[in-house]
């Protein structure tokens, strides 16, 4: 199928700016909990075009895998009994390696952890290991036992297909299971350097332990940090189909489409609201969750987003560090019953349309303003997560998260918010991910045009029926040649 | 009425000090009765601004004695979110959204919890939302059918993981007449049928949406005498009940079993192996030292882990549980395999080392460190107000008082290599055990 943005293909340069020390975030208190937090800014973004998910593999080999001086084996022994881990999370633009651990234990666990990152061991009995976990996450746990992320992971790829977005971050099967140490190597030497890398510490840590992680950590090449180059991705025009034909009960949609808006950008808090508005992530007071799964009973949930937020069907706060300067706009319709598949579909984008044609009344900006006011809150209820804020305010040039937020909230009107989504809601297209058994069938409702009426297990009230009946009609901009069939074994190969 | 202050706490810190008292729940707290049977324990904490509050009610699918009724306790904590005739969904939706609440609700197998979290100043608001429904609970026919199909959707996104199909069929397999013998999610053909079951819906309100069987948890930048009286205001006037549920009793497994589930689709291969346990006690130390096995013997810093998962690398996930349940559950040790065809080898290895529980005691050293594990562990997880608050909530649901865990933790600490032997000689034994496997099948 055609596609414009293919015709994009840009290789991202990654490293090309001016050299500077590791920066270092402090939230020192009075627990006697230690977090840590070293942010290094690259990620699977930097990964060369033949190497997809290298970046994630260098990153899972120095959490997961030993140092030059102790085993895995011997550093898990060591851990075990502080119940304290070194965790790593890698993303576009960010890899973090954190971890917690008790005062009493501060000294003993952040040698491990220095040393981890400093002087990995480079076994080839933990890259065979970690290897194989990652063609796991990819082939198994992601494409075979969860048809949610499943999906919304491929509509990033599709979104950002060609572009250095344009792969999951574990990368793809095959690249894995050629990629060798040496690989991992050449990529920990030019992406992990001081300019890329923030230290970020919080609790009761004694007063000199940022200078001494910060001397420690400039034993890293004084390299400069990344200069990404990122090609904006084109919108579509009308509506791009990727179904993915897998043996599976139900079906799941994930809808989106290029954002041009950041933490930081003037409509940022605009669009905030009204995310939030349509599709708080799970939460019931949202639109599309009132209209679909409450009125109508067609499924679990349904949210929006205007950051990435993977795991969201595990936890109910994104995680930190996850920051990008390129987002999209998500709808993520959960698993609906085959039956009401097309109706659901035409449903999620009714409301979607009513969004951007009539936007938020001033009773539902009022409530969702205060809402949001309050709720920021939560974001930063420990100190792992105020400390990953700060780290990602730093990155976007903000104040602090919850002051930025709320100042702007404060000074926000329902005209900002009505116009901000007629800017950048409005799209000329949208890519659209289904992870169904019998696409085929699917596809061929949803080209026919042809009338999808509800039947209900008990009678609605009349503005719902009545609503149905434009709704079954809702006409889906979809042409044939804008949808294509993957078998499930063929994603992320 | 009765009222139990416990004054002081001790930090975090001080918890882990030589020759300190060691009470594993750190902080001071007001537990008070009210002549209703209901419970209130509020916990101050040092996290301004923000409060959580957890409503548990003692009752789970563990309570699904009826045939067709699996699923209930979790269908039944959607219908809690269908308002009142005071806050129709819709403006309990909107009060919540004004007070900046996270809002949700989880189910198990023996309790049901609602938990808030918002801004300090909205704690009378959350109070009157939560206290109205707990009493005033309304719906109609039609929206009870609707949000049944909410449930089914629910079904739906867990039925792609085939653990689930697992843990089904271990539990299936493992009891007889207990209702652990169900998941929460209760069987697809009940889920199916909830739709007819609207008068059951209400029978279940009316036995087990009663104060006797509820306690709260509120934790955060709160007074407690505040919190106490906020409480009596809204839920003084809530109507105990006098229902008593007669779990059936599980009778003794009298030989092995086993069970294969072949899943549709290309996946890796599951084992798991299961013991039938004790009830949680903070007297008998059975449970205690069976939790102590699932990490000596199989938790990352074992020697199967570092045989199975490191070096020969034919595992590449394994851990133990045995949690803690109002009545007997399982012991389960759990292993996924990157080849189906090391099963039987795998099944062996951890039946070899479970053998070891039996026939030798533990190293001292070895079982100090897991103690220490669980200790820091413990502490580590009381990192916010919510978090705070969702943990003595998990074990209120069991003694009703957060004391529960210090007697815990005091009870690990007095478990000697012997009582290990003890305990696995008692339980981990060849007619005591199911054994569920699953592999998947060819690509389409």
């Amino acid at each position: 199928m055609k596609t414009a943005r293919m015709a994009m293909l840009v290789t991202a340069i990654c490293g090309a700016a001016a050299a500077a020390g590791p920066k270092v975030v402090e939230l020192p208190g009075k627990s006697p909990l230690v977090t840590i937090r070293l942010v290094f800014l690259t990620g699977a973004a930097c990964d060369p075009a033949d190497k997809p998910g290298v970046a994630e593999l260098t990153a899972a080999m120095l959490a997961r895998g030993g140092t030059r001086e102790m085993s895995y084996k011997q550093i898990v022994d060591a851990l075990f009994p502080m119940a304290a881990s070194v965790t790593e999370q890698t993303d576009k633009e960010m890899i973090v390696f954190s971890g917690t651990t008790h005062i009493d234990n501060l000294e003993a666990y952040y040698k491990i952890f220095r040393e981890m990152l400093l002087d990995p061991g480079w076994r080839k009995e933990d890259f065979a290991r970690l290897r194989d976990d990652t063609v796991n996450y990819l082939r198994v746990t992601l494409r075979g036992n969860n048809d949610e992320e499943l999906g919304k992971e491929v509509l990033y790829n599709q979104i950002y297909a060609g572009l250095p977005y344009g792969h999951e971050n574990h990368g793809t099967a095959s690249a894995i299971e050629e990629m060798t140490i040496a690989d991992l190597q050449a990529f920990y030497r030019a992406q992990f350097t001081q300019g890329n890398l923030i230290i970020g510490l919080a609790g009761g840590y004694p007063a000199a332990f940022p200078s001494r992680v910060k001397a420690d950590f400039a034993k890293l090449p004084a390299g400069p940090p990344a200069a990404l180059h990122l090609p904006e991705p084109q919108p579509e025009r009308g509506i791009r189909m990727t179904m993915i034909e897998k043996d599976t009960r139900s079906v799941a949609y994930s809808i989106g489409f290029p954002l041009n808006v950041k933490r930081g950008d003037p409509d940022y808090p605009a669009l905030l609201v009204a995310q939030s508005y349509f599709g708080q992530h799970r939460e019931s007071g949202g639109r599309l969750f009132e209209r679909m799964r409450q009125a109508r009973g067609l499924n679990y949930g349904d949210y929006a987003y205007l950051e990435y937020f993977p795991r969201g069907m595990m936890q109910f706060e994104p995680d930190p560090n996850l920051a990008r300067r390129q987002q999209i706009f998500q709808i993520w319709i959960r698993p609906v019953e085959p039956p009401t598949a097309q109706f659901a579909l035409r449903l999620a984008l009714f409301e979607f349309d009513k969004l951007v044609k009539d936007g938020l009344s001033e009773e539902s900006f009022e409530r969702t303003r205060t809402f949001l006011t309050k709720y920021v809150n939560l974001l930063t209820k420990t100190a792992d997560a105020k400390l990953g804020y700060s780290i990602d305010s730093q990155y976007y040039g903000i104040p602090e998260y919850n002051g930025y937020l709320k100042s702007s909230l404060a000074k926000l009107t329902r005209e900002d918010v009505n116009r901000a989504i007629r800017k950048h809601l409005g799209a000329t297209g949208m890519d659209i991910v289904v992870v169904a058994k019998n696409c085929a069938e699917l596809e061929s409702k949803l080209l026919s045009g042809e009338p999808s009426p509800m039947t209900y297990n008990s009678p609605k009230p009349q503005e719902v029926l009545d609503e149905d009946k434009i709704v079954e009609r809702w006409k889906i901009d979809l042409k044939p040649e804008a949808v294509r069939i993957v078998p499930v074994e063929k994603v992320f190969e | 009425m009765r009222t139990l202050i416990v004054l002081l706490a001790w930090s975090a810190v001080a918890a882990f000090e030589a020759g300190a008292p060691r009470q594993a729940f750190p902080y001071a707290y007001d537990q008070h009765d009210f002549p209703n049977g209901l419970r209130l324990i509020s916990i101050p904490t040092d996290y301004p601004n923000v409060v959580s509050l957890f409503i548990v009610m003692q009752t789970g699918s563990r309570n699904e004695m009826e045939p067709g009724k699996t699923g209930f306790a979790h269908l039944f904590e959607h219908m809690m979110f269908r308002g009142t005739p005071t806050f129709p969904p819709a403006e309990y939706e909107n009060a919540m959204r004004q007070a900046g609440a996270a809002s949700n609700a989880y189910t198990t197998d023996d309790f049901t919890a609602y938990h808030t979290t918002f801004s300090k100043e909205d704690l009378e608001t959350v109070l009157r939302l939560e206290a109205d429904r707990f009493q005033n609970l309304a719906y109609t026919p039609e929206v009870f059918k609707t949000e049944t199909l909410a449930v089914l959707g629910e079904y739906n996104k867990n039925s792609a993981n085939p653990l689930q199909k697992l843990y089904e069929a271990l539990r299936d397999t493992a009891f007889d007449r207990h209702t652990y013998k169900h998941q929460t999610m209760g069987f697809l053909k009940d889920v199916q049928n909830m739709p007819n079951q609207y008068d059951y819906s209400r029978l279940f309100f009316e036995r087990y949406y009663r104060p006797e069987y509820a306690t709260i948890v509120v934790a955060g930048d709160i007074a407690p005498a505040a919190v106490r009286a906020l409480v009596e205001k809204y839920f003084g006037e809530w109507k105990p009940g006098d229902y008593r549920p007669q779990i059936p009793a599980e009778p003794a497994q009298q030989g092995a079993r086993t069970v294969h589930v072949v899943w549709p689709s290309p996946t890796l291969a599951w084992l798991a192996v299961a013991f039938h346990g004790p009830a949680y006690s903070d007297e008998q130390t059975d449970l205690a030292a069976l939790n102590l096995i699932s990490y000596l013997g199989f938790s990352e810093s074992s020697e199967l882990y570092r045989k199975l998962v490191i070096q020969e690398q034919k595992v590449d996930m394994l851990r133990a549980s045995c949690p803690n349940h109002v009545d007997p559950n399982l012991f389960t040790v759990m292993a996924r395999l990157k080849k189906t065809g090391d099963l039987d080898a795998v099944r062996d290895d951890v039946l070899e080392t479970l053998a070891g529980f039996r026939t030798n005691p533990v190293a001292a050293e070895r079982l100090d460190q897991v103690k220490r594990r669980l200790r820091y562990s413990f502490a580590l997880g009381l990192n916010n107000s919510e978090a705070i608050a969702g943990t003595v909530a998990q074990f209120v649901a069991l003694r009703r008082t957060p004391e529960t865990i210090n007697r815990l933790f005091e009870m690990y600490d007095r478990i000697t290599p012997e009582e290990i032997q003890r305990v696995a000689r008692k339980y981990l034994v060849d007619e005591n055990r199911t054994i569920a496997t699953l592999s998947g099948g060819k690509a389409q």
